[in-house]
């Protein structure tokens, strides 16, 4: 198999038998021409991955040839060695000014002819080898990149569909995660006896894994509640579950809550997350009074034998539930502050009536506290209100 | 930034760190306190929080994991010198209950 195909163009036959001569000899498969003109033509049957061309020639001269090689996208890459009697730095800096990749004075050794033409083709070897990873890797990033969308979308459908309805109340939600795809889910289920099942949580970790570990997280909630049971119940199913089929340092924060709203009841377990507000009288908008609704509890996936506990709070017609993660609230600032539970608070103390107009302006005016610092980590809220 | 120091205390290994434990600081974290347990084995590992000015659930789960490493190991891991807004991420996780939490790095080292 020849080494590499180069073309001679020079309008002196010795000088084109010569260089084949030697160049055929150390493997190399050689075209001719006699000059710009006939290389052009020459090209159009063949391409050669190297040219060395005489200088001054008939026809079309060994510098337009260069240009016009050096100026198409589909020879531009051919290798370019100009052959010039031309001998001085002043020629020398006009010639790889065209384009060219090297030059050769005349008058030339063969054999030095040779070794430019070996030493040009490692070169050229290596700039393929480059070309071909790029390509490689291009196709690589493309195909991550459509997988993390795809990914993406799949998880902005494991959310529940907006406007949320459940028996009694109402809901919707912003969610913002970091990467593209987060670790961040929250659910309502609408239960056949008129109450409502309310999840939140927040797994450790970004990204893919954090995603994955979300949707797990859904299932398992989602299972739980099938079950029977009440909020207590469901935490030590899903602990369970979690722990199964996590690695040790993969968790998640969750909030679980029952309402029933023929009771004004609202049962919870706060497994290591953000205790949520409730905004008593939320919904008739304006100027409102915040409880949180405190708790403790361990994080999710933890340790199977670890206890949890349940409490209770009022939760009344024309109330307001705020559901969120930490991401919401802790980003720092420049002078190091975060807003924080009582920054939320503060915020929560006067919002619109309308759900979606709360949610926007509680991201609206969390952004602004944090300026220019930007939210780092997911961020998830959920305002459920509950109908007059 | 994170401040990571370690040092032993006969056989056990104290680790000091200093800054805000997230996630963009867990793998270095994580690599430090590996480390010190697989070379030293300590049987108490001791984890000085002093100087730690915020951790979010990352580095709670961090600890967490370093815990059930140095259980397996037949050692033990106690924390001491939490800061007031660690101790309320603690609180909050009811991670105060699930950990040897002692006021001084010298009650830590007693309290093997």
């Amino acid at each position: 198999m020849a080494k590499g195909t180069v073309l001679v163009v020079d309008d002196e036959a010795p000088i084109r038998d010569i260089l084949s001569f030697y160049l055929k000899r150390a493997g190399y498969q050689v075209l001719t021409a006699g000059d710009g003109l006939e290389a052009l033509e020459e090209m159009g049957r063949s391409r050669p991955d190297l040219i060395i061309s005489d200088l001054r020639m008939p026809g079309m001269t060994g510098d337009e040839l260069c240009k016009r090689v050096k100026s198409e996208a589909a020879t531009r890459d051919i290798y370019f060695i100009i052959l010039s009697t031309l001998d001085g730095t002043a020629s020398r800096i006009g010639g790889l000014s065209l384009g060219a990749d090297d030059m050769i004075p005349k008058p030339f050794h063969a054999q030095e002819v040779l070794a430019k033409v070996d030493s040009s083709f490692r070169l050229i070897e290596m700039q393929n080898e480059i070309k071909r990873q790029n390509r490689e890797l291009t196709t690589f990033q493309t195909r991550v990149r459509e997988e993390m969308e795809l990914a993406a979308a799949l998880q902005m459908g494991l959310l529940p569909k907006l406007p949320g309805k459940a028996p009694g109340s109402r809901y919707t939600h912003r969610y913002l995660p970091a990467a593209g795809i987060g670790g961040d889910i929250y659910s309502v289920l609408p239960l056949p006896d008129g109450c409502t099942a309310l999840m939140i949580a927040d797994v450790s970790g970004h990204g893919v894994t954090a995603a994955l570990i979300s949707a797990m997280v859904k299932t398992s909630f989602e299972n739980q509640v099938r079950l029977g049971g009440d909020p207590l119940a469901w935490a030590y199913g899903m602990n369970e579950d979690l722990c199964r089929s996590t690695l040790p340092e993969q968790f998640a924060t969750a909030w679980l809550g029952h309402l029933e709203p023929a009771s004004n009841c609202l049962r919870y377990v706060v497994a290591g997350h953000c205790a949520p507000l409730r905004i008593v009288g939320g919904t008739r908008g304006g100027l409102q009074r915040s409880e949180v609704l405190r708790g403790k509890g361990f994080m999710l996936g933890l340790d199977g034998q670890l206890p949890f506990a349940d409490y209770e709070a009022e939760f009344l017609p024309e109330d307001r539930l705020v559901l969120y993660t930490d991401g919401l609230v802790e980003v720092e600032r420049e002078d190091r502050s975060m807003l924080e539970e009582a920054g939320l608070r503060r915020i929560c103390a006067e919002l619109p009536g309308g759900a979606e107009e709360a949610a926007d302006a509680v991201i609206t005016q969390a952004r602004a506290y944090n300026h220019p610092a930007q939210f780092m980590d997911d961020v998830t809220l959920v305002i459920l209100d509950r109908n007059a | 930034m994170l401040n990571i120091q370690t040092r032993q205390s006969g056989s056990a290994s104290v680790v000091s760190i200093q800054g805000k434990v997230n996630f963009e600081v867990t793998a270095q974290l994580r690599d430090v306190i590996r480390e010190t347990v697989a070379t030293a084995q300590p049987k108490l590992l001791a984890i000085n929080l002093e100087g730690v000015s915020f951790i979010d659930s990352s580095g709670l789960g961090l600890l967490v994991a370093a815990r059930n490493s140095v259980d397996k190991s037949g050692g033990k891991l106690h924390l001491c010198c939490l800061p007031a807004t660690v101790k309320k991420s603690f609180d909050q996780t009811n991670l105060t209950n699930y950990f040897s939490i002692f006021a001084t790095e010298q009650d830590a080292l007693r309290g093997a």
